[in-house]
């Protein structure tokens, strides 16, 4: 038990240092939100002055002379409330729960159930792998994938796009979430888009994660096998499928496991690469547009749900492998 | 692919011109006040009302690089590219690409006092509002008198800047009075303020938070009304009851929402997407060639220009010596070639962009200076009097902005040419936001840069010389970055406001002299408006020949103009 509540006092600790870092973070890097807005408003060829948009800004709740300190007290409060306030960057005015319950969604979907995935796959083709090492399989397969998972990222989605997306009648659509035309709702013609709009995106992190699983759970499917209780089992005439999978499989499991609760934390700031090629409106691309734009509110709360996705899969994979390895119960 | 996007951005900071050859009929901006009601005759494109039947949809392709967030509150700088133009009208267009010539909108005429200090417009009658309500004189009154209660909405600084006193309707004519003449804000105040309704902007939270109001369903004069909005897409309808009889011809516009020029260069070329405004690398193999009914046109418009740091505290840049010496290594025609593939056209040092604004351009003025061509050999000896030989290079830095690949490949043109004159070129590739924050602070040497145009040079040459657009170092300087104060220059700018046509082109034509004599900025290329169109079904698109509008979906209220204009050739069977 002392296990779990100690795990739990270091959630509380981490996720209090990381909202601390969360807030004083943006405001060290170069520029304001005023200047970015400058930039941008510029577009439009208007002839605006600083001053005016520190008038426009101070109107939507952002007055750089305030004391940093209480600007500190006020944003652990309102992070904590939920009370997230409104975009100041180029969603000026735009309440950031409803930009963010906008984008989370997509962003869930496709690169969580792609992470998902990739992590299944790549573990079960490195148990099969290990376990017939120099077999067919452990030949070809992680070889294969190893390359893969060392391409970029954007150059995958490029030849995919290039592959199967261009032309003029292209097999699928290279951009967007869903077809603009279509509203969004429970029809089978949207979901359908929906699913055409995320294949090529999906494969992309599927192509480049699945390599990273599978080389790990390969070699530590070699390890385990080496270790006399393997032996054992084989000497009592265990079937192999049980050894594959309770004996060995089970242990060489646990690093992977960490691994995993890693990368899902990391589905909240999305595959900004590729939801940038694909034009897919999902969380990745609100953080690096937020960071651009120097939009304080968003992006803390963005920080904040990155955080707290990363602390509580790791606190979850705590208590996964509590339940998995006697170890660490005897220890605790 | 980070680089593109902040491509667009300065793609975009320019108003373009292009108007080599104008057609009669335009009158300078505020120029002609005449109390003529036959003034209404549209200086516009596209010709008369009703000559084409109505049906098609356009799909635009302009990166925002952001989801939208559905509001469209034209007094949000933030969104308000999707309202201006489409639901919200000013009182007139002022036409940039022909010298700021006027066509009548909300407003069907307009009289200046003779000092410019107040002006009367002629508001139109039997114009309804998109809910069916009338709209007169007295919302043209509500809308600038909010911008004074509220000073957030007041984005032109009309009421604090440019010196609006009063707004008083009097039937159906609204007056603005002035504290000294305001020919200049003309651009603004009748061709970029959007007119709201009071009925809807005197209740609620339009009423109560008129800055922050999202506006999510807006109603307006416009030729167009929002459908509905997703964060993914845009769709608008013709407005039914539109006071342009027949217009608009297309019945619909989507707009959706592109993050990054990847996509939207796909759907353009592909003509998935008929309407674009970004920059395509090798525009004719990737676009033009994928369609004989893909076209574009790149409008020159303001200048892109080394910005030397004029403050006395930079002891190699405040030197007028090494400015001209700087000036007199460039071939401008090679940095606009190699850099810019041809799509920006070279500038020149008057600072007054040229085909577009060859009214006030004084062409021998810079050839008897010697900055018609490159001169290493002027530029040496400059450089030997300002005490710098082989054993002692100048070295200076210039920054620009990471991911902006052609001003990189300007830059090492540039460095390449300073190089033969005995100047050592560092490039110093900054993040956006470090850049601007040193480029707005005076902390540099040299910065590559660019500034929004307007009606005529004096918009820019304003923004570049004014001393009061300047700031100390290590103050934000509004737009004088170059730190550049010259009492008389300021003059020359404060009488524009009250001349004459005339004596406003020999105005231009003496400040131009300054930028000659002085070399406070150097130009190097023209920045243009990008634009991409298809014409596989639409027509009625601004072209060279018929400039009637900024043709980039990104310029407003003129995209309302081409949306007005446009026409679908299916329909017409």
């Amino acid at each position: 038990m002392r296990y779990l509540i100690r795990r739990l006092g270091f959630f509380v600790l981490t996720l209090w240092a990381a909202m601390t870092l969360n807030f004083f973070i943006p405001r060290m890097m170069p520029g304001s939100p005023e200047q970015a807005l400058r930039e941008r408003f510029s577009k439009g060829g208007s002839v605006v002055t600083p001053e005016q948009l520190r008038t426009v800004l101070a109107e939507f709740g952002f007055d750089p002379g305030k004391n940093l300190m209480l600007q500190y007290l006020e944003y652990l409060k309102s992070m904590v409330t939920g009370h997230w306030g409104v975009s100041i960057g180029s969603s000026l005015g735009a309440p950031v729960t409803s930009l963010i319950g906008s984008a989370l969604p997509w962003t869930l979907g496709l690169v969580g159930i792609a992470t998902v995935l990739a992590f299944v796959l790549g573990t079960l083709i490195g148990t099969v792998a290990g376990w017939r090492r120099g077999g067919l399989i452990d030949g070809i397969v992680p070889p294969v994938f190893i390359v893969t998972s060392a391409l970029p990222y954007f150059w995958v989605a490029l030849l995919l796009i290039s592959l199967f997306a261009i032309g003029s009648n292209p097999i699928l659509p290279n951009d967007f979430n869903y077809d603009q035309g279509l509203t969004p709702g429970f029809s089978g013609e949207f979901i359908w888009s929906v699913v055409k709009h995320g294949i090529l995106p999906a494969s992309t992190i599927l192509v480049t994660a699945v390599g990273g699983w599978i080389l790990t759970m390969r070699n530590n499917m070699v390890t385990t096998l080496a270790e006399d209780y393997v032996r054992m089992a084989r000497a009592k005439g265990i079937p192999g499928r049980k050894i594959m999978f309770g004996y060995a499989g089970r242990n060489a499991f646990l690093p992977n496991l960490s691994g995993f609760a890693m990368s899902l934390g990391f589905v909240i700031s999305g595959t900004i690469l590729v939801e940038y090629v694909f034009n897919y409106p999902g969380l990745g691309y609100m953080f690096y547009n937020a960071t651009v734009s120097t939009d304080y509110p968003l992006l803390q709360a963005l920080f904040l749900l990155v955080t707290l996705a990363v602390l509580i899969c790791v606190l979850l994979c705590d208590f996964a492998v509590f339940l998995l390895d006697p170890r660490a119960r005897t220890k605790g | 692919m980070r680089g593109s996007i902040t491509r667009i951005a300065v793609a975009a900071i320019a108003v373009g011109a292009l108007t080599a050859a104008c057609g009669g009929g335009d009158k300078p901006i505020g120029s002609a006040s005449s109390s003529n009601p036959s003034s209404s005759t549209s200086t516009g494109g596209g010709g008369g009302t009703g000559e084409h039947k109505q049906g098609g949809t356009v799909t635009i392709a302009n990166v925002g690089g952001q989801t939208w967030p559905c509001q469209f509150n034209p007094f949000n700088p933030a969104v308000n590219q999707e309202a201006n133009g489409f639901v919200y009208e000013p009182l007139t267009f002022v036409n940039v690409l022909k010298a700021g010539a006027t066509t009548p909108m909300l407003a069907t005429d307009f009289t200046w006092s003779p000092k410019k200090d107040s002006i009367v417009f002629t508001i139109r009658d039997g114009v309804k509002w998109s809910d069916g309500q009338p709209f007169t004189a007295d919302d043209v009154v509500y809308t600038f008198t909010r911008m004074k209660e509220q000073p957030a909405l007041d984005l032109y600084s009309l009421w604090t800047g440019a010196g609006l006193t009063s707004v008083t309707a009097a039937g159906n004519k609204v007056t603005l009075k002035f504290k000294a003449a305001a020919e200049p804000y003309f651009f603004n105040f009748a061709g970029q303020v959007g007119i709201v309704p009071k009925h809807i902007w005197s209740t609620g939270e339009a009423a109560s938070k008129p800055a922050t109001w999202t506006d999510p369903k807006p109603v307006g004069t416009g030729p167009f009304t929002v459908e509905s909005c997703t964060s993914n897409n845009i769709t608008y309808v013709a407005n039914p009851s539109y006071w342009q009889p027949g217009k608009p011809y297309v019945q619909k516009v989507q707009y959706p929402a592109y993050l990054d020029n990847n996509p939207a260069n796909l759907d353009l070329a592909s003509g998935k997407a008929q309407w674009g405004g970004q920059y395509i690398p090798n525009i004719d193999n990737f676009y033009k060639a994928k369609s004989p009914e893909n076209n574009y046109w790149f409008p020159p418009t303001a200048n892109v220009a080394i910005v030397p740091n004029n403050d006395p505290s930079r002891p190699a840049t405040s030197k007028l010596a090494v400015r001209q010496a700087i000036a007199y290594a460039l071939d401008r025609e090679q940095i606009s070639k190699i850099g810019e593939s041809g799509y920006q056209p070279a500038a020149n040092q008057s600072g007054v962009v040229s085909p577009t604004f060859d009214k006030y351009y004084d062409k021998d003025a810079v050839a008897a200076a010697g900055y018609d061509k490159q001169n290493l050999d002027k530029a040496k000896q400059l450089l030997q009097t300002a005490g710098y030989s082989d054993s002692n290079k100048l070295k200076l830095s210039i920054i620009t902005v990471t991911g902006y690949t052609d001003w990189d490949a300007s830059l090492a043109v540039v460095k390449q040419q300073l190089a033969k004159a005995g100047i050592d070129l560092t490039i110093q590739d900054l993040q956006q936001q470090s850049y601007n924050q040193k480029l707005f602070t005076g902390d540099y040497d040299l910065a590559y840069a660019s500034q929004s145009g307007g009606p005529t040079p004096y918009y820019e040459l304003r923004q570049l010389l004014y001393s009061k657009n300047s700031a100390p170092i290590g103050k934000q300087a509004s737009s004088n970055y170059s730190r550049y104060m010259k009492p008389e220059v300021d003059k020359l700018f404060d009488q524009y406001a009250s001349a004459d046509p005339d004596t406003q082109v020999k105005l231009i034509k003496q400040i131009s002299s300054y930028m000659i004599k002085d070399v406070p900025v150097i130009p190097t290329t023209e920045s243009v408006d990008w634009y991409q169109y298809n014409t596989k079904d639409l027509d009625g698109w601004p072209t060279q020949d018929n400039p009637y509008a900024q043709p980039a979906p990104y310029n407003i209220p003129d995209v309302g103009q081409v949306l007005t204009n446009l026409y679908s050739k299916s329909a017409q069977k």
